[in-house]
């Protein structure tokens, strides 16, 4: 079984690796200090279980886990927190499990052998049910089996089509499969809904012109676009521009 | 008044079972004794109004004036001027012996000595009358009182009540007082046994990985950590010299590199202070503590905490300042107010509003900054 620790305490995952490795088949096949290293490097190692440790700089145990969980084959998400006031928002995203540090061995042994004998289907059931409670700090893309990350702050705006949403941010475009309402609720204030399809980010925000017989197109900055606003939104978006 | 330094948490205690407590242990009983120091101007003031108030009492009920309200009662409060501020420095002399006596026996005594105070008093006023105007008893409205047992009699009764009813005032003032500093530092312990369960487990964690990596370290860490809890145990009013405060801070900065590494780096410009100064306990490693907890920890490269001293004539500066997360939601850490409060609450318990706190959030860089006056051993504040 392939084992991920993530943990920013360099003491903290020294002791997991040692414990680990005194367990029959087990082994780690990597580290990382950070939920955004942590998906990079799964992304490379392809884990069966990530040990992740909560409070973290940066990303975070629990929204590493979530990204995680947009993977085809996800692993299996253990939780390690020092104390469990964590406990019920780990249960929440339904995780394998979780440990208190400092990790006992026959904790730690009995929750890698629980999580060893779920099936890849179970696995992926249990990272669908994990809930978007949490505000996160990127969005998570698939690509090729790998997750690329796009931190919230160098998104642009967001447009819906069909069945997909179409991510601007700073280095081009992606597709993403979430609704535009989910999106809308998760990051508002910074994001401000100006047309029933297009959902823009209220600080990039260069200018709102008048296109024509009160009609009304933001334009943002840094981009060569004209994103219209829709008749029935320009009073409030108005409003919120002008402050 | 009391000295709070002097004033141990026995105390504290002792008043929810006063009376059997007290009497029998004299330590304890000693600096709370209820009755203020007569020779403070303020008391003595106090005093002053008693007797003028009863003065105007006693001349508003007479029921026949001799020369008028305003002589009648210019008479009066001479009078009894002379009883209250005799009774004063009665008490203020007999205090030292009064407060190791048992409550019930110094309230008894204290009785006693006003009661006899007025007796000599009115005895004085009497023999004056007779010397001067010696025989003529018969001139209605004289200054003096004409009959003896009548005028020293009544005075002794009337002593007794008003005496009783004043050292019952000053008994109850006392006791609301020491309930409420009771309350006050009872809330400020609670607050203060609160250790982050997060630096205990942690902490626990980084010794249980170092005892296999580093058994010299584990030690180190160990015993660094009973250190910390035993400065975090310490009673709360207790002063220590700031090289013993600094020392504890100290000692939590090590305990966190062993966990974060090389994200944690702490610079100290203390140079300047005087060390021996007298400083309430834990007023500097909270601070450290909330700088790594809130700034360095949400930081993923970690940053630099930087402690510096500056004496400023009578008054000391300690300022500490941390680099702070851009997004205000990865600093969504909680907490940070208690502890401040409570330094805050501290620092005027011992200084007495000679003493401040400032907070600047200057949007990348936090700091916090202390204002004390130098304290030296031996001298309180």
């Amino acid at each position: 079984m392939k084992i991920l620790i993530v943990d920013d305490e360099p003491p903290a995952r020294e002791r997991l690796r040692r414990l680990v490795e005194e367990i029959d088949a087990c082994e780690v096949a990597g580290e990382a200090g950070n939920g955004t290293d942590a998906i990079a490097m799964a992304g490379r190692v392809a884990p069966d279980v990530v040990l992740m440790d909560i409070r973290m700089p940066g990303m975070d145990g629990v929204e590493a886990a979530r990204h995680l969980g947009q993977l085809d084959e996800p692993p299996a998400v253990i939780f390690i927190t020092a104390y469990d006031e964590y406990a019920l928002r780990a249960f929440d995203t339904h995780a394998v499990g979780y440990l208190l540090k400092p990790v006992r061995r026959e904790k730690l042994a009995d929750t890698l052998a629980r999580a060893s004998r779920l099936t890849k289907p179970q696995l992926a059931a249990i990272a669908r049910a994990a809930a978007p409670r949490q505000r996160r700090t990127h969005l998570s893309i698939r690509a090729r089996g790998e997750l690329r990350l796009i931190p919230i702050e160098e998104v642009r705006f967001f447009i819906a089509d069909q069945k997909y949403v179409t991510v601007r941010h700073t280095a081009g475009e992606d597709l993403i499969e979430e609704s535009l309402k989910s999106l809308e609720e998760e990051f508002e204030p910074d994001f401000l809904r100006i047309h029933r399809n297009t959902l823009v980010a209220a600080r990039h925000i260069a200018s709102i012109e008048r296109s024509g017989e009160g009609q009304y197109a933001v334009r943002m900055r840094g981009l060569d676009v004209e994103l219209p606003v829709s008749r029935r939104l320009a009073t409030d978006v108005l409003r919120r521009f002008r402050g | 008044m009391d000295r709070p330094a002097t004033d141990t948490g026995t105390t504290a205690e002792s008043s929810a079972v006063r009376g059997t407590a007290e009497a029998s242990d004299p330590a304890v009983r000693a600096p709370s004794f209820y009755l203020p120091d007569f020779c403070a101007t303020s008391t003595v003031l106090a005093v002053v109004l008693i007797s003028e108030l009863v003065a105007i009492v006693l001349t508003l009920a007479r029921e026949e004036l001799h020369h008028g309200f305003w002589v009648d009662l210019a008479r009066t409060s001479l009078f009894l001027l002379w009883i209250g501020l005799s009774s004063a420095a009665a008490l203020c002399y007999s205090r030292p012996a009064l407060a190791r006596m048992s409550v019930q026996r110094a309230s008894a005594v204290s009785l006693g000595l006003l009661v006899a105070v007025a007796l000599v008093i009115s005895e004085v006023t009497y023999w004056l009358g007779q010397l001067w105007f010696g025989g003529l008893e018969t001139v209605v409205g004289s200054l003096f009182p004409a009959s003896h047992a009548n005028f020293v009699l009544r005075n002794l009764f009337i002593d007794f009540i008003v005496s009783a009813l004043a050292l019952r005032y000053f008994y109850v003032a006392h006791e609301w007082r020491r309930t409420v500093e009771g309350r006050a530092r009872l809330r400020i312990d609670a607050l203060q046994a609160r250790i982050r369960p997060h630096f205990l487990f942690n902490s626990m964690n980084t010794i249980a990985s170092l005892t296999r990596s580093n058994p010299a370290r584990a030690e180190e860490a160990v015993e660094d950590l009973a250190d910390l809890f035993r400065a975090n145990l310490r009673e709360t009013r207790t002063q220590i010299p700031l090289k013993e405060e600094l020392e504890v801070a100290r000692l939590y900065q090590r305990i966190e590199e062993l966990r974060l590494g090389a994200r944690l780096k702490v610079k100290w410009n203390v140079q300047e202070l005087p060390m021996d100064t007298l400083v309430p306990s834990l007023v500097v490693q909270p601070l450290l503590e909330n700088a790594i907890y809130h700034g360095i920890e949400p930081l993923p490269d970690g940053g630099t905490v930087i402690i510096s001293g500056a004496r400023d004539g009578d008054n000391l500066e300690l300022s500490i300042s941390n680099p702070v997360h851009n997004d205000p939601a990865a600093n969504s850490r909680s907490g940070n107010r208690i502890a401040l409060d409570n330094i805050r609450e501290r620092l005027e318990l011992a200084y007495h509003g000679r003493a401040r706190m400032e907070v600047e959030n200057r949007g990348a860089e936090y700091l916090v900054k202390l204002t004390f006056p130098v304290v030296k051993p031996g001298v309180l504040p």
